[in-house]
């Protein structure tokens, strides 16, 4: 049996490399596909503290955010593409009519 | 289990105003009635339940108190009032009332969350529609704005949901109105847990320094959906951190306490500074919103009863003076998407009525003595006071004075007596619109002159530390 450090670890990784996916890269879907990645190691944390702990919470936590991700995905590919069919083009820096 | 019927009615008012919509779509505003009888519905049941003794459901998950309830009716008047500025529009769609129910439906869910499941669901259940209401008038600034609120929100939502794996790794359990009980939690797992969670709601509440989005997103999101998002999804993140920290973190005052204090003054300077150079009026919005997320946060800082009373009392001001500003922005703009200072000359003489209900929200957000916004500051500087941190009272007075400087501009463009500008020539009433903003006016007046009714309300639903009690 796995100690549930590595698996956490493991976890944490995946987590860093979304976040910083998402902070560096310029494609939408890129950084949509990172910050997914942030949610699945949020969902295998989950599913590792669960085992350890004998309990079901954390694996009804872990469904409930593959339910969740799945309809985010969803609604952002269509944004995305909607997004896509105005300008041609998928990179964040032109995406600025609206200056921060 | 009768104490969801509110969320059951709203729900089953989504759903048949979808089917309505798809079925008959010649029906004019069929979905948008629907939606609303469901939302009055839902309204007047919760208002039903008011003596309810405070207790857990659901397994423990959900917590039905005075707290929820207060919140639910925060929240259905934040959408009914968005459903009333978009009416008869054709051209958002008619998705969008089963939408905002929807999301309202989320916020109505954080309004009774005691477990981070239902924290996470309720999020979601908000973030979601709204992702689809800001790109519903299809235009490039509406696409633009979606983009940026979705990548953002999934983004937050990730940091979110790792906090919480990780406070559920230090405590073994979800439901955060136990973890006061619990004394051999992993300290390095809950703090860095609970300090992902803090950014993640950080995000949702747009606090500096995680406030970029909200300008953009509020300008090309359409007026409704921004009143929604500056009212509604205000009212529900800001409830969710008081709960979870004064609930869950009630006995670790001491480590977030001061973190949320420092927050709270920045974030009421800066986000009322960064408001006044502003000339896009929903974008001045935008930036006021985040001022306001800091007066909001200086309830939650001080930590106490009267923090929290304080918090709960200055959404319902907030609340209405946004309704008051946004609804003269939909008038104005008309067919259009865009409000800007200049679109407001010579309101005063041309339209004095609206220009009145202009002023009042403003002076309102300002905190002008006789409006509800005025009352609400007060109660917070007197929590900070009380809790002995006159840092945040010093915050409270600076970010208010910035603050006048922002509200008064657009106000001084009123009284331009040298040309009247084309938006306002050509405006036309509208009966909902006319609704909204007389609610609005009467209710941010009559919280200024007469708000102990508001303050008793307040003081009963805010008294929820009964759980730490046992």
């Amino acid at each position: 049996m796995i100690s549930v450090q590595y698996v956490v670890a493991l976890a944490v990784l995946l987590f860093m490399i979304g976040a910083i996916g998402v902070l560096v890269r310029k494609n939408p879907l890129i950084m949509f596909m990172s910050a997914e990645m942030m949610w699945n190691a949020a969902a295998l944390a989950f599913i590792a503290f669960a085992r350890n702990y004998h309990d079901m919470s954390g694996q009804v936590m872990a469904f409930l955010i593959i339910g969740t991700a799945a309809a985010e995905v969803g609604i952002g590919l269509a944004i995305i593409v909607a997004v896509y069919h105005r300008r041609h083009r998928l990179d964040i820096d032109e995406v600025s009519k609206l200056k921060g | 289990m009768g104490y969801l019927i509110p969320e059951v009615l709203l729900a089953g008012g989504a759903l048949l105003a979808l089917l309505a919509v798809a079925m008959l779509p010649n029906a004019k505003n069929l979905g948008s009635w629907i939606v609303l009888l469901a939302m009055l519905a839902a309204g007047v049941d919760a208002a039903s339940m008011w003596g309810v003794t405070a207790k857990l459901i659901m397994s423990d998950t959900m917590a039905i108190d005075k707290y929820s309830i207060l919140v639910t009716e925060f929240v259905l008047l934040a959408g009914a009032s968005s459903l009333l500025l978009a009416w008869n529009a054709d051209r958002f769609g008619a998705e969008l009332p089963p939408l905002m129910a929807i999301s309202v439906l989320g916020m109505m869910t954080l309004g009774t969350a005691a477990n981070l499941m239902v924290v996470f669901v309720g999020i979601e259940l908000l973030s979601l529609p709204l992702y689809i209401l800001a790109a519903s008038t299809r235009t490039r600034a509406g696409g633009e704005a979606a983009l940026k609120y979705l990548l953002l929100g999934a983004f937050s939502s990730g940091i979110l949901l790792f906090g919480m794996a990780l406070l559920y790794g230090a405590t073994s359990s979800l439901t955060f109105v136990v973890y006061p009980a619990i004394t051999a939690a992993n300290t390095w797992l809950l703090w860095s847990g609970l300090g992902l969670v803090l950014v993640g709601i950080a995000f949702k509440l747009a606090i500096v320094p995680f406030h970029m989005w909200v300008p953009d997103v509020y300008e090309g999101s359409p007026t409704p959906v921004t009143h929604l998002m500056a009212f509604g999804t205000k009212v529900g993140a800001a409830i969710i951190l008081l709960r979870l920290l004064a609930f869950g973190f009630y006995g670790q005052d001491g480590s977030w306490g001061t973190l949320i204090g420092y927050l709270a003054v920045l974030t009421m300077i800066v986000g009322n500074l960064l408001a006044v150079p502003q000339l896009n009026l929903k974008r001045l919005l935008g930036y006021s919103g985040i001022g306001h997320a800091g007066f909001l946060l200086v309830g939650i800082a001080t930590h106490s009863v009267d923090g929290a009373n304080a918090m709960m009392f200055y959404l319902l001001p907030y609340g209405l003076a946004a309704m008051a500003v946004f609804g003269v922005l939909r008038l104005i703009e008309g067919q259009g998407d865009e409000v800007t200072l200049s679109d407001l000359r010579g309101m005063a003489y041309r339209r004095p009525w609206l220009a009145a209900v202009l002023i009042v929200g403003m002076l309102s957000f300002a905190g002008i003595p006789l409006t509800g916004g005025f009352v609400g500051k007060f109660f917070l500087l007197q929590a900070a006071l009380f809790a002995s941190q006159p840092g945040l009272a010093v915050g409270i007075v600076v970010g208010t004075l910035v603050g006048l400087f922002a509200y008064l501009r657009p106000l001084q463009m009123l009284f331009q007596r040298t040309e009247v500008s084309a938006k306002v020539q050509h405006l036309r009433w509208s009966v909902a619109g006319a609704v909204v903003l007389g609610v609005a006016v009467v209710g941010t007046i009559g919280i200024g002159v007469y708000p102990a009714p508001l303050v008793h309300i307040v003081s009963q639903s805010a008294n929820f530390y009964w759980l730490t009690g046992g």
